[in-house]
Formats: structure tokens, sequence, C-alpha cells
């Protein structure tokens, strides 16, 4: 990839912008210089013709005659002039005349022509005069009609015009040189507070969070968006590191406690000598212990599992039939609600497809259940009902134990969250059960919630989009 | 002696509980709740709290904090499934004793228990000695002027929590605050019966009485100038 500077893309952008109005400006220069020039030139061109009337005298014999007295003006030399009267006869031409083509001479008065004297370019004028000549003393005289053709180097214009673009061309120049120097410092001036955000943004460590640039930087509405971005960016990426920091320590915390319980089960029962009996009921004890921890592993890496397959891919062409597999997972716990004496009546009928694979759904179900049966009280029901709802599937799972305390439902969700004060007595649970429950049904695209009020039971209720529906 | 521990995990509760009765033969009390610890933590009956710090209703900081400012002198063991040294120093600081990590040993835990109730007594040594009487609180034995004494073990705890506290007067009501957790029927007669016998084990072969009792007060332990001298 190449890298690229903006300042010097807009110096460049700038200067080139700048070149072209300066060609522009020489140009048009060049056309009004060349345009001025060349008609001073021909007033000039014009006046010099004139004198040369004036010097159209009576020749000194018998006829009419008139010759051109050289001796009277006072011509640049290098111009050239001829001086023919109407017969065509040559009254007088300049020493360097070289001639001229019949055309030119034969051209309207007032016209101007090229020519070139000794390979010099001239720019020639013919002028049709009246000349009186003679006059008396009581006026009259012989009107003479002369053909003055008049030419001057055209070197001295070209001369001046050139000077006068090269004036416009080296005044652009330094022009363009002073902006590209103001542009370069005065960019690398407006782009400091764009180093002070990099060097900011470089400070930050997923130790120090802090996000503070210079009051100058949020002045700047260029910036104002980038730094509004990075902060929000940051906030989201704070929250979700303190997120997973806290399920680290959490999870350590869990883990660090279940291989202490197992430790110290198992040093207890080395500390003397014990009966066989004792040391079964020991050994059992022991058992019990790992089988929590196993239990605490699986939920934390089924959680996840779910969690990650959230940020991932969802399938969306999976589906199962919740009233199929509510009724499966309900019969896998038909044993475990005798043993504590708690009915479970499930209400699912006809298919009912959900968005989510089997064993996901059955997490859902068995995890709501498990819940409810921890908490229910003897003789107590439990009732499971799930249907079509609202373009999807309802589940719903009722309990009739305690329910939870107000200020501890909007915490039930979280991992490692207990409302119990005594977590492991006759309860159990690791407190990841409704997280993951969360996390699928997140995933799905539905919603969960919790409501009890304490002695009422609690009611735990999933809707998940069915199959087809677009929403999620 | 008589522990209280405040540990909300209850498997753990009761392995702590066992091997501090199984092994140095303290009575322990056991708190599930930071509340229920913070309440009975201001007895003076315990010689030692052991803490957890993830407690429901009040966290083990807490109930800390509340003991040390209620000026509660009794030494605290703290158990912790954090490892960073910040949060160690803080509780260090706010007044804890000790603390150790889970998953910790139960061995080291009742070294650091017994440890803690001796400081918090005034004897660093583990073998306590008054006159010619000493006890090895390790062994868990006892001798009088070089002669090993088998006692049973209320005899020994006795002797231990008055060996420990030389010079005072001991009330059976301490005795009994302090020997025994809250589970046990309270007879003062029963102390009766077990300092009379332990009487006549420590003093079979000497002249001295070494427990002496006095009148509606209680027991203290006799200091023989001219031997200890």
């Amino acid at each position: 990839m190449k890298r690229y500077s903006i300042v010097r893309r807009l110096i460049v952008t700038v200067l080139l912008t700048e070149l072209l109005a300066a060609l522009c400006v020489t140009g048009i220069a060049l056309i009004y210089e060349r345009h001025s020039h060349f008609r001073a030139f021909d007033v000039m061109l014009h006046g010099r013709a004139d004198s040369l009337l004036g010097a159209v005298q009576d020749a000194e014999d018998t006829g009419d005659n008139v010759m051109l007295d050289g001796t009277e003006i006072s011509l640049p030399r290098e111009d050239v002039y001829e001086v023919r009267d109407a017969s065509g006869r040559v009254l007088g031409r300049s020493a360097n005349w070289s001639g001229a083509s019949q055309t030119e001479l034969q051209a309207s008065d007032g016209s101007y022509f090229k020519m070139q004297v000794k390979d010099r370019h001239y720019r020639g004028l013919v002028l049709h005069g009246l000349r009186i000549v003679d006059p008396g003393d009581k006026g009259g005289g012989i009107p003479r009609h002369v053909v003055i053709v008049y030419g001057a180097p055209t070197k001295h214009v070209w001369r001046a015009v050139r000077d006068a673009v090269e004036f416009y061309a080296l005044a652009s120049v330094l022009l363009m040189a002073i902006t590209g120097v103001l542009m370069a410092w005065l960019l690398s001036r407006a782009l400091a507070p764009v180093r002070e955000l990099a060097a900011e943004a470089a400070g930050i460590s997923v130790h120090a969070w802090q996000f503070n640039p210079p009051e100058e930087v949020r002045r700047i509405r260029e910036l104002a968006p980038l730094e509004q971005a990075l902060r929000s960016v940051l906030e989201r990426l704070e929250r979700a590191f303190e997120q997973q920091r806290r399920f680290v320590s959490d999870a350590a915390h869990e883990l660090k406690t279940a291989v202490a319980v197992t430790k110290s089960s198992l040093q207890l029962l080395h500390m003397k000598k014990r009966t066989a009996e004792e040391y079964e009921a020991g050994l059992e004890r022991c058992h019990a212990d790992c089988a929590r921890m196993e239990e605490i592993v699986l939920k934390m890496l089924t959680l996840a599992r779910v969690e990650s397959a959230a940020a991932g891919t969802t399938a969306i062409e999976t589906a199962s039939d919740a009233a199929a597999c509510t009724r499966r997972t309900a019969e896998q716990f038909a044993s475990m609600a005798e043993l504590r004496n708690v009915k479970v009546q499930v209400t699912a009928s006809g298919p009912l497809s959900v968005r989510l694979s089997e064993d996901d759904f059955g997490l859902i179900v068995s995890n709501l259940l498990l819940n409810a049966l921890q908490h229910s009280p003897q003789q107590a029901a439990v009732q499971i009902t799930v249907e079509a709802a609202e373009g999807g599937v309802q589940l719903r799972v009722v309990d009739q134990g305690d329910g939870i305390n107000t200020e501890a439902l909007p915490h039930v969700f979280e991992r490692f969250y207990r409302d119990d004060p005594s977590r492991n007595r006759n309860t159990g649970g690791t407190g990841l059960g409704l997280a993951i429950c969360r996390a699928i049904v997140v995933k799905a695209g539905g919603t969960i919630r919790i409501e009890s009020e304490r002695g009422g039971g609690a009611a735990a209720t999933v809707w998940l989009p069915g199959v087809g529906d677009g929403r999620g | 002696m008589r522990v209280l521990l405040v540990e909300d995990e209850t498997r753990l509760s009761e392995n702590i509980a066992s091997a501090l009765r199984d092994g140095p033969g303290f009575a322990v009390d056991c708190a599930e709740d930071g509340e229920t610890g913070a309440l009975l933590a201001e007895d003076p009956c315990y010689d030692l709290i052991i803490l957890d710090l993830m407690l429901p209703k009040m966290d083990g900081k807490s109930v800390l904090k509340r003991l040390r400012t209620r000026g509660a002198s009794t030494p605290v063991l703290i158990l912790t499934a954090q490892s960073e040294t910040g949060s160690i120093i803080d509780l260090l600081n706010t007044g804890a004793d000790d603390y150790l990590s889970k998953p910790f040993d139960l061995g080291e835990l009742i070294a650091r228990a017994k440890a803690l109730i001796r400081r918090g007594k005034g004897a660093p040594h583990p073998t306590l000695k008054v006159a010619d009487l000493e006890v090895n609180t390790l062994e868990q034995t006892v001798e009088r002027a070089g002669r090993r004494i088998e006692l049973s073990p209320m005899e020994y705890r006795i002797l231990e929590y008055l060996i420990h506290r030389p010079r005072v007067v001991v009330s059976k009501r301490e005795l009994l605050e302090h020997l025994y957790d809250y589970n046990w029927e309270h007879h003062s007669n029963v102390i009766e019966a077990h300092v009379s016998n332990l009487r006549r084990k420590l003093d079979a072969e000497a002249q001295q009485p070494c427990i002496e009792t006095l009148r509606g007060r209680g027991y203290r332990l006799v200091i023989q100038r001219e031997i200890a001298g």
C-alpha cells in the first residue's frame, strides 16, 4: 500500500492550479501586450510615413516634377521606405530598400503588410498622400499624388512584448513559490491538532482508558466526528473489556472456590486415621465436589460457546420443533422432579418451529426448568407452556417457589449472580444458567424476561422468532 | 479456642470447620453471609475470625471494616480467591491480620490460625511455659517438671486457654464461651468437672497446686516465682 501525504497533495493541487492560472494570465498578457504595442507601432509607422510626405519637394527642374528631399527628415536608419508618384516613378527610397512586391505597392491606402528586409521581419505601411507642391504666395500650387511605402523592423515591438510577458511569468513563479512555502507552513500548523489527537489516542491502553484530547481538537469541525467516533468506540471497548475482565475474575473465583472445596475435602480425609465407613463417606463427598466443579466448567464452556457463536454467524437455516423439544427435556427431569416431589405440567401441542438448534432450545428449557425445580417447595407444581405468539413461539416456565427479590431482578441474568444467600446447600446452581439462556435467546433475536413477586413464585417468559420470520 | 468462620460456600465451610475441630480442637461457629458474620464477629468470645471476601448481603471487606471501626481486636484471617497484590495490601491496611488464597492447604490454614491466636494473646512461641508447666500447642502435649501428662481433648483445651492468659482470672463463663460453639448446651458444671480432672492430673506428683480457684470469679494458673526464677 502506497502512502501519501494529504499536505503534499494539497500543495501540489494548489500549485498546479496556480500554474494553470499563471499560464492563462501570461497568455492573455501576451495577446494584450502584442495588440497594444502593435497599435502604438502602427501609429508611429503612420507618423513616420507622414513625415516622408512632408519631405516631398518640388524638384528644381523645369517640369512639374517632385522629388524627395532626404535631407529634411531624420528617420531611424534601419527603416525602409520608397516614395513614388502617381505614375509609379520612384521619387526616392531609403538606402537599404530591398524592394517590395507589386501587390504591396498597389495596396490601398493605410493597409499594413509584412515584409522581410535582409532576413529581418519588417512591418510595412502603404500610404497614399496628396502633396501640394510649390504653393505660391497667393495660394494654389500643384497637387501631387504620391504613394509612400514605409517599413520598420518589428524586433523592438516583439522585445517589448516579451519583456512584459516575462514580467508576468516571473511574478507568477514568485507567487507560486511564496504560496508553496506558506501553504506548507500553514498546513503543518493546521494539522497539529491531528497529531495531538493521534498522540492522545496512542496513549490509550487496556490499563488506561482515558481519552482526553485537547480542547483545540474538539473545536475543529473536521476533527470533531473523528474524536466523537474514537470516544464512542473506546467507551464500547472499555465496557466490553470490563465485562470480560469481570467474567474472568468471576470465573477464577468460582473455579478457585470449587478447587478449594475439593482440595479441602481430600485433605480433611487425610488429616487423621479414619474408619472404612468414614473414608467411604468422605470419598463420596469428594466425588460430589468434583461433579460440581465439572458442572461449573461445563456451563462456563457452554456460555463461552453460545456467546462466541452470537458474535459470529447465526445459523438461520437451523430449525427445531419447540413443542417436541420441550416435552423431551421435561421427561429428562421427571426423576429429579419426583425426587423433590414437584409436579411438572407441560402444555405443548403441535409442531412449533423455532429458528434454533434443538440443543440450544433444549438448554433454555432445561436451565429454566432446573431453576424452577430448585426453587419449588415440596408438593408444588411447575408449569411449562409452549405456544405460538406474535409471529414466533413463546415459552413460559412458572413455579410456585419464593420468587425473586425485586432488588435482585435486574441482576438475575448476570453471570455467577445468585440470589440465594446460601448458594450451594439445597438448591445448588452455578449462577450461569440464566446467563446461558439469555445468550442463546439474544443470539436467536428473541426476548427473555423474568417476573416475580415474593411468595408468588417466578415466571420466566421467552419469546423466539419462528421460522420464516423476518425479524432478528 | 473458638473460631468464627464466615464462608458462603457450604461445602468449604463444612470442611474448614471439621479440620479446625479435628485438628487443633477449636470450637467453630459458621456464618453463611456477611450480615450474620458481622453480627457474630462483634462477640468477644472469638479468638479468631476466618473471613471469606465474596459473601452475600455484605462483602468480607465491609465486615472487616465494620469490625475494626467498632474497635474489636480479634485477629482476622482473610480467605480470598483474588491474588492481586493491590487488593491484598488494601485488605491488610483495612485491618486484616493475614490472608490465604484459594485454593489453600488445610494444614497451612490451621497453622496460620494457630499462629494468629498465639500472637493475639501475646505468645509468639508455639510452646508455652508457665513455671514448671510446659504446653506444646503443635504436638498438643503437656509436661510438668519434665514429666509427660496425658489429658483428654477438653482438658487440654482448658489448659491451653488458661496458659495463653497467665496471671489473669478466667471465669467459667469465659471458658464456656471460648471452648464451645453455639451447638453445645452450656453448663458450667461441665467446666467444673473438666477442671477438677485437669487439676488432679497436673498435681499428681507435685507439691504446689497448678490451678487456683477463686470462688465466684474463676480459675487462674499459679505462677511459682521461686521455681520460675
